[in-house]
């Protein structure tokens, strides 16, 4: 795997900043005090052991959970003081998201779930079959639109899921350990897939990952620890 | 503690408090179909019950009671009976029994000697001093015989009842005196003396009944038997009077209403039938949602049998539990439900005042084994699926569901077929004379499965059209993939769904078509101006009669062109087998009545008053009961004699279920000895207004009930709404409880995608659309259902019309389409549906992605 590219330029606003996140559920505290930012186009990995808060601090920036203290922007907007529509309108506008189980709708073709982000956006019928076709083809499943979730391989589904999570062309790229299901060999052709794709659109990617290899791709990595961020690398 | 208490416990009962609203939902939904049961039992028998003797609860039980085969007795039998009795010590009770109204109250008036009751240590009539010393305006009133009444009604000073055709002012003597430690007096019971009631009734010197009661002894029991043979002998062996015990009564109204209360218990299993199939669907989806539990467990050594066992105890405690509020729901809708039930009773067959219902220790016990039984043969195919759970599959989530007959459609057209066979075959004969359709309700039950399985395995046909608004809306899209790829969930919906849709509209189609026909046969019957009955007279089989004197008036009073009499006698062809003998002019039953025919005569001799005698036509029911045709003899007891009569036509009447026997006027007056008319019809003069005609004759004839064709009509029809009011609860009912279950699938639905809401909420879905998304998945079901429900419907209409009602009743219908009330049906059934889907919908986007329930 090459290394990433130089870093992008923080000068400008970063486009997701985290500040002084804390999240318990019960007497359990599972984030504390966590704080890091994100500039346009850079590609930020989290690390740490099982247990650690990185799943739970990426669904506060995600918008699916809620942080109990500090505070979560993106771009211009604190999110984390939105109320649920609101919250929805932000992460299909602007977020994008891949699984590490892959979360495709099982109902739905392959063509008809990278389609439904630009469904919810209102986007002319043409333009989604369009931009469908396109990011089929550039994930090279163009012969597969058709077929069901169900009758793809594992690195099929989740190259699907990264069309989907991109097909909006979100701000914000999330990813949680999204080669964790996958073989090495399928593993390091979706992470070459998600560095190429990235560097294209030029989304923000916070990615949680144990790999070494998910993490190599990323410009920067924060190792979480007993809800913490206790390095930076 | 076994295992298999300890996994009760500790994960069963657990999985309930993770999810406690659908639990609920599921014991409220086993309660209900528990509850219409209970109720429908309960107010059946109540209103059976309600056939015993009045005089039982002023005397104890009579030991034998004499009855004249028709009419009534003469009172000159008691002389004789006391000179045959000799000194045996036996209490002779001559009774006299009527119907009084009062408003829309009904009495059982009761007329007896009351000095020689008296006589006996159960009843002491004596007067209230209290009553006795109110105003000198009730000395007024001293033409009028004091009566005896319930508590309540004895708060009142007097009770204004019409008695027959007479309107009395009855002053209040005192409280009924009860049998010690036996039931209260009921409030709707009126006692007087013998005499008095003979004369406001016009049976001086008749009488309906005797009763005798033997002295208490150690010889009661050989002298009870002695009594017996002789009364029998006296009686000559049923020619002048038939013996029988108390309880007889009992029984002939159980067997008359036998049917009527079969088909009425067997629609009050519709709920529990849907409620079946929604247990099914929910404990089914409990072992997909725990699948991975179960495989644990059985990687932890657990046994097949001991998973099999908790889960059918899982069963068997929410039947438990669903049973005891069941309960409570039977007995509370059984208080409305006696009502219903007796005015159903009052239109088709007695007389009956039964106002509430009680529950004993064996209907609680009934109600917990229903409950029971029910939940534990919904759980018996999610059991066996739990113990065949792999331990190996620990992180399966299948949607599919329910055993692999459900994906079949073949299986849903052999269940047609074989209904279809099914409803060739004849009603079987129970002992007690009773026609049962088995084979007919064996088809319905047939063709039900049938279309739940066909139709359901047909849902994916709604995903094409649905494809058109997928692409429109992403909410659609969602929707209409689950239609493309049901899941075994939807399709138990659709069948819980389809059946009680099915159901009611089947039954609202036999309804209409009976208002349908009943609207034809009174167009075609009533074509006189006005109707003339004894006010008295509230219940259709009641025969309160109207004296020749009073009759003969009507028909000579100003402004009346023509009468028309009815006579009609009860009649008892055999224990057991009550029926009513009428007389009339039958030459105008050709001319005014225009008959609708099932078996029309060959000539026209029947009509012919010069001709008939020894003719007779008979209604349908009589001819089904007794199986009497065109041509075939019947002989029938009168008090001149056995007579015998040929049938000439068979005529349809669906105005009682007993059947009648129709001839001349004069020849039924001879035989009777009595010239007394039960209906007086009259057709105006030309020129003079029937309904000023009418009030003429309410202010001459005030115990008189007069009138006109269009309120008789309305009167007519507006009984026959009464009588089906509980089958119309019934359907609602069944409906709730499939609509509730349509909720509770999608809230599995939702359970079993959980997966799927976290993926849609990180798409941007908002709760209001993944509630839009499962608003439309319901709303596609439930007009699946619907269009299923409503072909099964035509199915089952013609099945209820056709076979069952014929084989019960005897009565031919026409088909008729209440397009209407099935339109109605549908929207509220579609509206409700996709209201609760979105309501779950709701929940479900709020579901957290972790959590179990």
């Amino acid at each position: 795997m090459p290394p990433p590219d130089a870093a992008p330029s923080l000068s400008e606003a970063p486009l997701l900043k985290v500040e002084g996140v804390g999240k318990s559920y019960g007497l359990r505290a599972v984030l504390a005090e966590v704080c890091l930012t994100v500039g346009a186009g850079e590609r930020l990995a989290l690390t740490g052991p099982s247990g650690s808060g990185k799943t739970t601090l990426l669904n506060c920036i995600g918008g699916v959970d809620r942080p109990d203290t500090g505070a979560i922007f993106l771009e211009d907007s604190r999110i984390d003081r939105l109320d649920n529509a609101a919250l929805a309108r932000v992460r299909r506008e602007r977020i994008g998201t891949i699984f590490q189980f892959f979360h495709l709708l099982p109902t739905l073709t392959v063509a008809e779930n990278v389609e439904l982000p630009l469904q919810l956006l209102r986007v002319p019928l043409a333009a989604r079959t369009e931009r469908v076709r396109a990011l089929l083809e550039r994930v090279g499943l163009t012969a597969r639109s058709a077929a069901l979730p169900s009758q793809l391989s594992g690195g099929e589904q989740q190259r699907v899921a990264i069309a989907r999570a991109l097909v909006h062309r979100p701000t914000l790229l999330l990813a949680d350990e999204p080669t964790g299901n996958l073989d090495s060999a399928n593993g390091g052709k979706i992470l070459a897939l998600l560095r190429e794709m990235t560097d294209e659109a030029r989304p923000a990617l916070v990615l949680v990952t144990h790999s070494e290899a998910a993490a190599a791709i990323c410009h920067r990595r924060l190792h979480l620890r007993d809800g913490r961020i206790v390095a930076e690398t | 503690m076994t295992l298999a208490a300890l996994l009760l416990r500790r994960f069963s009962l657990r999985h309930w408090r993770l999810a406690p609203g659908q639990n609920a939902m599921l014991v409220f939904i086993l309660a209900l179909g528990v509850g219409v049961f209970v109720a429908i039992r309960l107010a059946n028998r109540a209103a059976v019950a309600s056939f015993s003797n009045f005089t039982d609860v002023l005397v104890g039980q009579s030991d034998w009671i004499i009855e004249p085969p028709d009419g009534t007795l003469p009172e000159s039998v008691l002389p004789e009976l006391r000179a045959a009795l000799g000194d045996r010590p036996v209490t002779i009770i001559p009774v006299v029994e009527a119907t009084g109204s009062a408003g829309n109250s009904i009495y059982t008036v009761l007329g007896l000697d009351l000095v020689g009751v008296s006589n006996l240590e159960t009843a002491k009539f004596e007067q209230d001093k209290s009553l006795e010393a109110a105003a000198g305006f009730w000395s007024d009133l001293r033409p009028m015989p004091r009566i005896w009444v319930g508590p309540r009604a004895a708060r009142r000073r007097y009770l204004s009842l019409v008695i027959g055709e007479t309107p009395c002012v009855l002053p209040v003597a005192g409280v009924i005196p009860g049998v010690p430690d036996g039931p209260p007096p009921p409030e709707d019971l009126v006692v007087m003396d013998l005499p008095a009631l003979q004369r406001i009734t016009g049976r001086v010197g008749r009488l309906d009944r005797v009763e005798f009661v033997i002295a208490a002894g150690p010889q009661a029991d050989a002298r009870r038997e002695e009594l017996g043979a002789l009364l029998t002998k006296l009686g000559a062996d049923g020619e002048r009077w038939s013996v029988r015990t108390p309880g007889a009564r009992r029984e002939t109204a159980a067997k008359m209403t036998a049917a009527f209360r079969l088909n009425l218990t067997i629609l009050s299993l519709i709920a529990l039938l849907v409620g079946l199939y929604l247990i099914f669907q929910a404990l089914d989806g409990a072992v997909v949602r725990r699948r991975g539990e179960i495989a644990i467990l059985r990687s932890l050594g657990v046994e097949e049998r001991t998973i099999r066992a908790v889960w059918l105890l899982e069963a068997a405690a929410l039947g438990l539990v669903g049973g005891a509020v069941g309960l409570g729901l039977g007995w509370a809708g059984a208080q409305g439900a006696v009502r219903a039930v007796g005015q159903t009773f009052n239109a088709l067959y007695f007389t009956t005042t039964v106002q509430t219902a009680s529950l004993d220790l064996g209907d609680a016990g009934l109600a917990l084994l229903l409950g029971v039984a029910a939940s534990v043969v919904a759980g018996w195919w999610p059991a066996r699926e739990a113990a065949a759970t792999p331990p190996a599959q620990i992180l399966g989530r299948s949607v599919a569901a329910g055993p692999g007959l459900w994906r079949s459609p073949l299986v849903g057209v052999a269940a047609f077929a074989a209904g279809l066979v099914l409803t060739r075959l004849p009603a079987l004969r129970l002992a007690s004379g009773v026609r049962f359709p088995l084979a007919g309700y064996a088809a319905a039950l047939a063709w039900i499965l049938g279309g739940g399985i066909g139709f359901a395995a047909g849902l994916t046909l709604l995903s094409r059209p649905g494809r058109w608004l997928a692409r429109h809306s992403g909410g659609a899209r969602i929707a209409n993939g689950h239609l493309a790829h049901p899941s075994g969930r939807h399709r138990l919906a659709i069948a819980a769904l389809l059946c009680a849709v099915g159901m009611s509209a089947g039954m609202a189609i036999l309804v209409a078509s009976f208002e349908h026909t009943v609207r034809l046969w009174v167009a075609r019957s009533l074509q006189a101006d006005l109707y003339i009955s004894s006010a008295g007279a509230r219940s259709a089989a009641a025969d309160v009669p109207i004296p020749s004197s009073t009759w003969r008036r009507l028909a000579a009073y100003p402004g009346v062109g023509q009468a028309w009499i009815l006579a009609t006698f009860p009649l008892q062809l055999g224990p057991g087998a009550p029926t009513l003998l009428s007389g009339t002019d039958l030459g105008m039953t050709q001319t005014h009545a225009n008959l609708p025919w099932v078996e029309e005569p060959r000539s026209g001799e029947v009509f012919d008053p010069r001709r008939n005698a020894g003719l007779a036509l008979v209604s349908e029911s009589f001819s089904d009961r007794f199986q009497r045709h065109r041509g075939d003899q019947l002989s029938f007891p009168t008090p001149s004699g056995i007579q015998t009569v040929t049938v000439a036509g068979v005529y349809a009447d669906y105005g009682n279920e007993r059947g009648a026997i129709l001839v001349q006027e004069q020849q039924l007056a001879a035989w009777m000895r009595d010239d007394s008319a039960t209906h007086v019809s009259l057709f105006v003069r030309p020129g003079v207004s029937a309904e000023t005609l009418r009030v003429y004759l309410r202010r001459d004839f005030p115990g008189l009930a007069v009138l006109t064709q269009a309120s008789l009509r309305d009167h007519i029809l507006r009984v026959f709404r009464q009588t089906f009011t509980i089958t119309y609860a019934l359907e609602v009912i069944g409906v709730v409880v499939a609509v509730a279950g349509l909720a509770l699938a999608m809230a599995s639905v939702l359970l079993d995608r959980r997966d799927e809401l976290t993926t849609l909420r990180a798409l941007g879905f908002s709760r209001g659309e993944i509630a839009w998304a499962s608003s439309l998945e319901g709303l596609a079901v439930a007009l699946w259902a619907i269009l299923g429900g409503l072909l099964l419907s035509l199915a089952l209409g013609w099945i209820l019309i056709r076979v069952i009602n014929k084989q019960s009743f005897g009565w031919t219908l026409s088909f008729d389409l209440p397009r209407l009330q099935l339109a109605i049906l549908a929207l509220a059934v579609a509206a409700t549906g996709w209201a609760v889907s979105y309501g779950v919908g709701l929940w479900g986007a709020n579901l957290p992605a972790d959590q179990e329930e």
